[in-house]
C-alpha cells in the first residue's frame, strides 16, 4: 500500500490529494491535510477522481481508421503515418494549413512541447486550447488593464477578507474548495455580495444578491462605479499614483445612474448603491468572477469593468484584495502560461516581437513563424473555407464543448486528416483518422498550475494502462519521426527548458516544488519564493489603465419566436464534456441525465410539469431535455448544463464571438421551449 | 494489567524489522511536508509516532475505497480475496475502537468474506495517544486515548520505554516469539503509565457530550428546520462519510469489456447523496439535503447505540478537518447540546 501525493485533475482549485496504490491498481483517494488550497477537504469529484483511471473504456492502443472502421495499430505504424501525412500537407499547402489544439487537462510540460511542436516542427502559430472558451477574455482584458492576466491574489487569503464580491461564479458548485474559504470568511464576519442571475448555493449566503439579467454585467458594474464616484468613495491618491486614463473613464461612467440601470439589469437601485458603498469602504475586499463574466460577446468589456472597479477603490496590490478570476480547468492557467495560444510563447512573450522570436529560434534551432495564428473557433471557420486541412487535437472534445456543434462537426468532417490524442473514445475521437492513446494524470509526472498561479507537481502512481503513453512522450516520438529530435528523458528536463526561456517561471524547477506545496509565479530566480499576490508596488505594465466600456446588449436577445434566454454552464457532479465524470459511478448515479432548470412561473405558462420532457430550440438546433422546475432561475431564463452529449446544450449555444478575445457567448442565447407530447 | 511488559525503545526497530519479515508493515509515515499517512514502510526509522493524526483513517486498509470482488468471463468466475498478512503499527486508540466496531458491523448478521479475509490477516499495534489534535474528542466517549480491551497489542510511551499490553492471541504470539526483548513491568512502570494516561487526558481541547445530544434528539426537540439550516452549508462532498473510520456503506458495480470479461467491485458510497436510496421511477426518499444529514446523525447517535451499544462515532475528529461547510459531528453535536443548556 503506497500513497502517492498528486493534484486533482478536475477544476482549477488544484487540490492536493493522495492516490492509494496497491499492486499497480488505484484503490482510493484521500485529501492532503495541510494543503494550502483544500486543507484536508475534497469535493465529490475529488473524492471519486480515481475511478475512471483504470476504466475498461480506456484507449489502450493506437487506432487507425480504414474504410470507416478503426483497427488496432502499432505505435511505429501510427507515428509513421502521422508524420508522412503531416509532412505531406505541410509541403503541399504550407504549415498554416495545419491546426493544433492543446489541452488544459495536460501538464505544463506537455503544453509547452505541444506549442514547440506546432511552432518549431510544423512551423505554424495555429495553436490554441480551451482557454479560448473560458478565460481568453480575462487573459486579454487584464493584460490591457494590468499587464498580467491571472488571478491577482491567493486562495488562503480569502478566509481573512472582510468583503467578498462574487460575480458570475457558481463557486460552491464549480470551485467548492474556494467556496469553503469563502464560508470561513463569512463565519469570521465577512460580507458577501453576489451578482448572479441564478439563485446559486453561494447566493443563499449573500447579504446582497443582485439578480441581474444575463448579459447586463457591464451596466451593473458601471452603475456600481457610478455610485462610488458620485459618493466620493474613490481612492484618489491611488488612482493618481498608480493608474492612468481616469478622466475619460469617468465621463463614460457618469451615464450609468443606478435608477436608469435598474431598468436594464433588473437590479433595484437600492441594492446597487448598498453594494457599491460596502465594496468601496471595506479595506479588504476581494472580487471574484468566472464564466458569468467572460463567456459573452462583451467578455473583454466585462473583465475590464471588473478591473476598473478594483482599481477605482484601490482593492488591488494588497493581500486580501484583488481581482480574482477563477479558472475552470486543472491546468488552464498553465496551458496559457506555456503559450498554447496563437499569439504568445511561454510566459506571454509575443510571437510578433522579433526579440522574443529570435530567443526561441535560437533555443529551438528552428525558424519560427511571425504572424499570429488562428484561434480555436476561427480554425473551424478556416477548415470550412478549405484553408486548414489537418488538425491535431490533444485531450479536448470540441464536439461537445464548442458552441454550435453542428457547425464544428461539418468542419471536422471536411478535414483531410484529423489526429486525436485522448484517454477515452470521445465524440471527437470517433470522427478522427487516427487516435493516439494517452495516459491520465495518475500515470505521468509533470506540473499543473492552479487558478492562484501555484505550480504543483503531479506524480505517477501507476504504470500507463495498456500501450498508452504520457502525452509528452507521444509528442516527442512524433516530433522525432518528423525529423526534429526533442531529446527529453524526463519531464524535469522539459521544465528546465521552460525555466530558461520563461522569465515568470525562471525559478520553477521540479526539485523546488516538493517543499511547501509548489510555487506561485512570477518566480524570477532560483531562490525566489514565489508571489502570493500580484501588482504590489506597481502594475505589471507600469500604470494600471482604466478602460472605459459601454454597455452592449448580448448578440441574441429574446423575441417572439425565441422568447427565453438560455444560459449554459456546469453543475456540481459533472465536469465539462463528461469523459471522466460520466465514467465514475457515484457521479453518474447522482445526476444521470440532463435537466433544464426553469422557473415555476414559466413552467406554468408552458404547462410543463416537473421532470417532463421539453424540446428546446434555438436558431442553430434543438435538443430534448427534462424540465426541472425550480426558483433557482429567474423568469424568462432557463439553464442547461453542457456535460451531456445526448442533450448537448452547445447544439443551441450562439457562436457569436467577442471581437478581441474570440470567446463565444455561451451565457446568453434565445430559445423557444415546447412541451413534448 | 497484570501481565504488562516493558520494551526498551532501542529494541523497537529490531522487533519491527523481525516482524516485517513475515508480514507487510504499515505505519504512519510523513508524506510531503507535514502530512501523516499510513503506508507500507520502507525505512523503519521513517515511522512517526509523535505526530498529528493520520488523515485517512486506517479503515481503507481493511475496507478499501474500491475493492475488486470477483473477475468473470463467459466461462468462469474467479473470486478475488486479499489475504496479505499485514501488521499495522502505530494506530491510535480511537481508530482501534473503530476497527472493533467495524468487525461487529461486518460479521454480526452477515459475515462479509472480503472484509474478514483482510481482517483475519491483519494485526494491529495501537498506541496510547499522548498527542491529541485540537479536533480530537475521543476522551469523553471511552474510545481513547487509551484502551482497556479490544486491541491486539497496545503500547504506552513512558519515556525511554514502552509499556506493552496484549489483549489477543495473535498479539501475544508476536511477543512470545521475541520474548527476549521484553521484561516484566515493575510497579514504577505502572505508575509512569498511569501518569502518562492522566496527562494525555488533560491535553484534549474539545469535550463533546454525544449522550446529551442523543437525549435531546430522542426527546424530539430538534426540528427539521434545524437540519435544513445545517444542510445549507453542506457541499455534498461525502467527506464526512469517506473519512469516518466507522462508515462502511458501499455500492456494488460491474465493469465489463466488449468480449464479456469483466470485474465486479465495490466502492465506498455515502448516505449524503440523493442517489444513495434512489428507487425505480427516479424516486428519492431523502430528496432534501437536510433529511440526509439528519439521517446520518440519527444513525451515528441513535441507531448505532441501539444496535451495537456504542455511538457510531469514536471522536477521531476527521470530519471536523474534512468538512468544507464546518458542519461536522463535533460542531453539530455540540450545537445541539449547548442549545439545550441555553434554553434552560
Amino acid at each position: 500500500m503506497d500513497k502517492v501525493s498528486t493534484i486533482c485533475p478536475y477544476c482549477g482549485c488544484g487540490c492536493g490529494l493522495y492516490l492509494h496504490v496497491e499492486n499497480n491498481s488505484i484503490s482510493g483517494v484521500s485529501p492532503v491535510r495541510n494543503h494550502p488550497v483544500n486543507k484536508g477537504s475534497l469535493c465529490v469529484k475529488g473524492w471519486n477522481c480515481f475511478e475512471f483511471i483504470q476504466h475498461p473504456d480506456r484507449l489502450t492502443y493506437p487506432l487507425i481508421k480504414e474504410k470507416g472502421l478503426f483497427r488496432r495499430a502499432s505505435w511505429d505504424e501510427v507515428l509513421r503515418l502521422i508524420a508522412t501525412k503531416l509532412s505531406g500537407i505541410k509541403k503541399s499547402s504550407g504549415p498554416d494549413s495545419i491546426g493544433v489544439i492543446s489541452s488544459a487537462k495536460c501538464t505544463n510540460e506537455e503544453n509547452y512541447l505541444m506549442m514547440k511542436f506546432a511552432r518549431a516542427v510544423i512551423g505554424t502559430n495555429n495553436i490554441d486550447h480551451c482557454a479560448r472558451l473560458c478565460h481568453s477574455s480575462t487573459v486579454g482584458g487584464l493584460a490591457g488593464a494590468f499587464g498580467s492576466g491571472a488571478m491577482t491574489n491567493s486562495l488562503n487569503e480569502i478566509a481573512d477578507a472582510r468583503l467578498l464580491f462574487v460575480i458570475g461564479s457558481n463557486t460552491t458548485e464549480q470551485h467548492p474548495m474556494i467556496a469553503m474559504h469563502m464560508l470561513d470568511a463569512l463565519n469570521k464576519g465577512a460580507i458577501l455580495i453576489v451578482a448572479d442571475p441564478r439563485k446559486t448555493q453561494i447566493a443563499e449566503f449573500a447579504h446582497i444578491h443582485m439578480k441581474h439579467r444575463p448579459g447586463t454585467d457591464v451596466a451593473l458594474l458601471n452603475s456600481v462605479m457610478n455610485v462610488i464616484i458620485n459618493e466620493g468613495l474613490v481612492d484618489i491618491s491611488y488612482v493618481k499614483r498608480r493608474t492612468e486614463n481616469f478622466d475619460i473613464f469617468r465621463e463614460t461612467i457618469m451615464k450609468y445612474v443606478p435608477e436608469v440601470v435598474e431598468k436594464t439589469t433588473g437590479v433595484p437601485a437600492r441594492d446597487i448603491k448598498k453594494a457599491a458603498r460596502l465594496y468601496a469602504t471595506e479595506r479588504r475586499s476581494m472580487l471574484f468572477y468566472a464564466m458569468g463574466i467572460t463567456q459573452h460577446v462583451t467578455g473583454v468589456d466585462n473583465v475590464c469593468s471588473c478591473a476598473n472597479l478594483a482599481m477605482l477603490t484601490a482593492h488591488i496590490g494588497l493581500p486580501m484584495t484583488g481581482l480574482n478570476p477563477l479558472r475552470g480547468q486543472n491546468n488552464v492557467q498553465g496551458a496559457c502560461d506555456m503559450g498554447a495560444l496563437p499569439d504568445v510563447y511561454s510566459g506571454y512573450q509575443k510571437v510578433a516581437d522579433t526579440k522574443m522570436r529570435r530567443k526561441f529560434e535560437m533555443a529551438w534551432m528552428a525558424r519560427l513563424p511571425s504572424t499570429q495564428g488562428l484561434t480555436l473557433i476561427e480554425m473551424f471557420d478556416s477548415v470550412l473555407k478549405g484553408k486548414i486541412k489537418a488538425m491535431y487535437i490533444m485531450g479536448e472534445n470540441p464536439l461537445i464543448s464548442d458552441p454550435d456543434i453542428n457547425y464544428v462537426l461539418d468542419a471536422m468532417k471536411k478535414l483531410d486528416f484529423l489526429i486525436v490524442q485522448d484517454v477515452f473514445m470521445s465524440d471527437t475521437a470517433e470522427i478522427a483518422d487516427v487516435i493516439l492513446p494517452a495516459a491520465t494524470f495518475a500515470e505521468k509526472d509533470g506540473t499543473f498550475t492552479n487558478t492562484e498561479r501555484r505550480v504543483q507537481k503531479i506524480r505517477a502512481a501507476i504504470k500507463p494502462v495498456g500501450e498508452s503513453r504520457p502525452d509528452w512522450e507521444i509528442i516527442c516520438a512524433l516530433s522525432k519521426e518528423m525529423g526534429y529530435d526533442m531529446q527529453y528523458k524526463a519531464t524535469y528536463e522539459i521544465m528546465e527548458e521552460i525555466a530558461l526561456l520563461t522569465p515568470i517561471y525562471r525559478g520553477i524547477l521540479h526539485h523546488r516544488l516538493d517543499e511547501n506545496y509548489g510555487l506561485q509565479w512570477p518566480c524570477t530566480d532560483i531562490t525566489h519564493r514565489g508571489t502570493p499576490f500580484l501588482h504590489k508596488k506597481k502594475f505589471a505594465k507600469g500604470l494600471g489603465s482604466f478602460i472605459p466600456v459601454d454597455f452592449i446588449p448580448p448578440a441574441e436577445t429574446p423575441d417572439k419566436k425565441f422568447p427565453f434566454i438560455l444560459t449554459t454552464g456546469r453543475m456540481y457532479f459533472h465536469y465539462h464534456t463528461g469523459t471522466m465524470c460520466r465514467r465514475t459511478s457515484t457521479l453518474e448515479r447522482e445526476y444521470p441525465e440532463c435537466l433544464m432548470e426553469i422557473n415555476p412561473a414559466d413552467a406554468d405558462s408552458l404547462s410543463v410539469k416537473n421532470m417532463e420532457k421539453v424540446k428546446v430550440t434555438s436558431r442553430r438546433g434543438s435538443i430534448i431535455v427534462r424540465a426541472y422546475v425550480t426558483d433557482k432561475t429567474a423568469e424568462g431564463v432557463v439553464f442547461i448544463p453542457f456535460h451531456f452529449k445526448e442533450a448537448a446544450a452547445n447544439l443551441l449555444a450562439n457562436p457569436a464571438l467577442d471581437p478581441d478575445a474570440k470567446i463565444p457567448e455561451y451565457k446568453v442565447c434565445a430559445v423557444n421551449i415546447e412541451p413534448v407530447k | 494489567m497484570k501481565n504488562s511488559l516493558i520494551l526498551d525503545k532501542n529494541y523497537l526497530s529490531y522487533w519491527l524489522r523481525q516482524l516485517r519479515k513475515k508480514m507487510s508493515l504499515i505505519a504512519p509515515v510523513r508524506a510531503g511536508n507535514t502530512d501523516i499517512v499510513f503506508k507500507t514502510v520502507e525505512n523503519i526509522h521513517e515511522i512517526e509516532l509523535d505526530c498529528p493524526a493520520s488523515m485517512p483513517s486506517p479503515k481503507g486498509l481493511l475496507f478499501p475505497q474500491k475493492e475488486d470482488m470477483f473477475k468473470f468471463s463467459k466461462e468462469e468466475i474467479n473470486i478475488v480475496r486479499d489475504n496479505t498478512r499485514r501488521l499495522i503499527f502505530g494506530v491510535r486508540s480511537c481508530d482501534m475502537s473503530a476497527v472493533a466496531l467495524l468487525d461487529k458491523f461486518f460479521s454480526k448478521d452477515f459475515v462479509d468474506g472480503y472484509y474478514m479475509s483482510r481482517r483475519e490477516n491483519t494485526i494491529f499495534i495501537s498506541i496510547v495517544c499522548n498527542n491529541p489534535d485540537p479536533t480530537c474528542f475521543c476522551v469523553g466517549l471511552g474510545t481513547g486515548p487509551f484502551l482497556k480491551s479490544g486491541f491486539d497489542i497496545q503500547l504506552t510511551d513512558i519515556g525511554d520505554r514502552y509499556m506493552v499490553e496484549t489483549d489477543s492471541k495473535e498479539g501475544a504470539a508476536l511477543i512470545k516469539e521475541y520474548h527476549y526483548l521484553f521484561s516484566k513491568a515493575k510497579r514504577s512502570d505502572y505508575e509512569d503509565q498511569y501518569e502518562t494516561i492522566l496527562s494525555s487526558q488533560t491535553r484534549f481541547e474539545k469535550r463533546i457530550n454525544l449522550e446529551n445530544a442523543r437525549q435531546k434528539i430522542l426527546s424530539e426537540r430538534i426540528s427539521d428546520a434545524f437540519w435544513e439550516w445545517v444542510s445549507k452549508k453542506c457541499f455534498e462532498c461525502g467527506g464526512c462519510v469517506y473519512e469516518c473510520p466507522l462508515c462502511a456503506c458501499f455500492n456494488v458495480l460491474d465493469r465489463c469489456d466488449s468480449e464479456g470479461n469483466g470485474i465486479r467491485f465495490r466502492i465506498w458510497d455515502t448516505c449524503m447523496f440523493k442517489g444513495f436510496t434512489k428507487m425505480a421511477g427516479n424516486i428519492c426518499p431523502a430528496e432534501k439535503k437536510g433529511t440526509r444529514i439528519k439521517r446520518w446523525y440519527f444513525h451515528k447517535l441513535i441507531y448505532y447505540p441501539e444496535q451495537f451499544g456504542k455511538f457510531g462515532c469514536v471522536g477521531c475528529g476527521r470530519c471536523t478537518i474534512t468538512c468544507p461547510g464546518r458542519i461536522d459531528m463535533a460542531t453539530i453535536a455540540h450545537r445541539i447540546d449547548i442549545g439545550n443548556r441555553r434554553r434552560r
